[in-house]
């Protein structure tokens, strides 16, 4: 096995370079596991059998498989959206439905568009369409990001986060 | 309708604050990343964390979702497993209470016939991360409930605001999770 040195890769884009309709890196996790389900559902102790009971959630529950927790999905987009800020961006908003189910075996990409850019209050405002697809091209959970960066040779983006004052 | 109008009164209903029972501990951030496979180094090392605008290791944005665990000293809800072994896991006995990621759970339920509960998404903004060592309170509100007519039947949508603050005051998310009843 290779070091990876975890901390060479996390810079922060430069928003003067964005254009509507690019694309962010996708984050890919999987294939999915019952280990994968069993480790994050003990993590955050959620205890829902329909993510780790596979005769519960066949048996009882008539699902085809034991199911992704939505709480798992929604830190991948969290991580798709931060890890392509880096340190000098801020994740400000981030929403998503769960439409449907994913399940143990599948693998789910994280994607992020750019569907928007504007400047305010010394800052750039970027918005993304965000999703997770598996790997029947399922769009199980769609959603959208809004995050801030620095301008080029302007003002850091805030911490504590205070939201751009807008228009 | 009427029987919207039942589900109004819930709008605007608060929870009081609930604190999690533990700070933000290094080794729960941990089994946190490794089970999502984040290897965002500001999520453990300190050095690297100096040189972030954050300045300490922290926790991801949506960990607030889920500090709030089971306190010890509790009844263990797996005790009911021996009367009941169809239990899903999922009602509130299971979860802690208070912990943001039920729902609302801790606010006064809502009296609907559904018992199938979905995730039905999540809408949140932030404002600070998690840093190591916080305490963090939060409190639940019911924004919205409505009924909508679904495929096998009326389906209730509860939406849920949790706001999470650590120790000093500081706001670190708003978090809108929207629970449907079928």
């Amino acid at each position: 096995m290779t070091e990876v040195d975890v901390r060479a890769e996390r810079t922060t884009p430069r928003f003067e370079d964005l254009v509507v309709g690019d694309a962010i890196p996708d984050l890919v996790k999987g294939p999915l596991s019952p280990a994968h389900l069993m480790r994050w559902s003990a993590a955050v102790e959620n205890w829902h059998r329909i993510h780790y009971d596979a005769d519960f959630a066949i048996g009882h529950d008539g699902l085809p498989e034991r199911v992704v927790n939505g709480s798992f999905k929604q830190h991948v987009l969290v991580q798709l959206v931060r890890d392509w800020v880096g340190p000098a961006g801020w994740l400000w908003r981030i929403g998503f439905q769960f439409r449907g189910m994913d399940r143990v075996g599948d693998t789910l990409t994280a994607f992020g568009v750019v569907t928007g850019t504007r400047t305010a209050d010394g800052l750039g405002v970027v918005d993304l369409e965000i999703g997770l697809r598996n790997q029947r091209g399922e769009l199980n959970t769609p959603g959208r990001a809004t995050a801030v960066l620095p301008l080029a040779g302007g003002r850091p983006v805030p911490y504590p986060f205070v939201p751009p004052r807008e228009g | 309708m009427d029987h919207d109008d039942g589900l109004r009164k819930y709008v605007g209903m608060r929870s009081e604050p609930v604190t999690a029972c533990d700070p933000v501990e290094p080794g729960a951030v941990r089994r946190f990343v490794q089970a999502i496979g984040d290897d965002d180094p500001v999520y453990w090392d300190a050095e690297y964390a100096a040189a972030t605008p954050y300045g300490v290791p922290v926790a991801p944005p949506l960990y607030v979702s889920h500090v709030a665990r089971r306190p010890p000293g509790t009844p263990d809800p797996f005790d009911r497993f021996a009367d009941q072994p169809d239990l899903d896991g999922s009602d509130g006995a299971f979860v802690a209470a208070g912990a943001p990621n039920t729902h609302g759970r801790r606010l006064p339920p809502v009296d609907v016939p559904q018992v199938r509960l979905l995730n039905g998404g999540v809408e949140a903004e932030f404002f600070a991360l998690p840093a190591h060592g916080d305490v963090i309170t939060s409190v639940a509100e019911y924004v919205d409930v409505y009924e909508r007519e679904g495929r096998s039947g009326p389906m209730v949508f509860v939406v849920t605001e949790t706001t999470a603050e650590n120790q000093d005051g500081r706001l670190l998310a708003r978090v809108r999770n929207t629970t449907i009843r079928r």
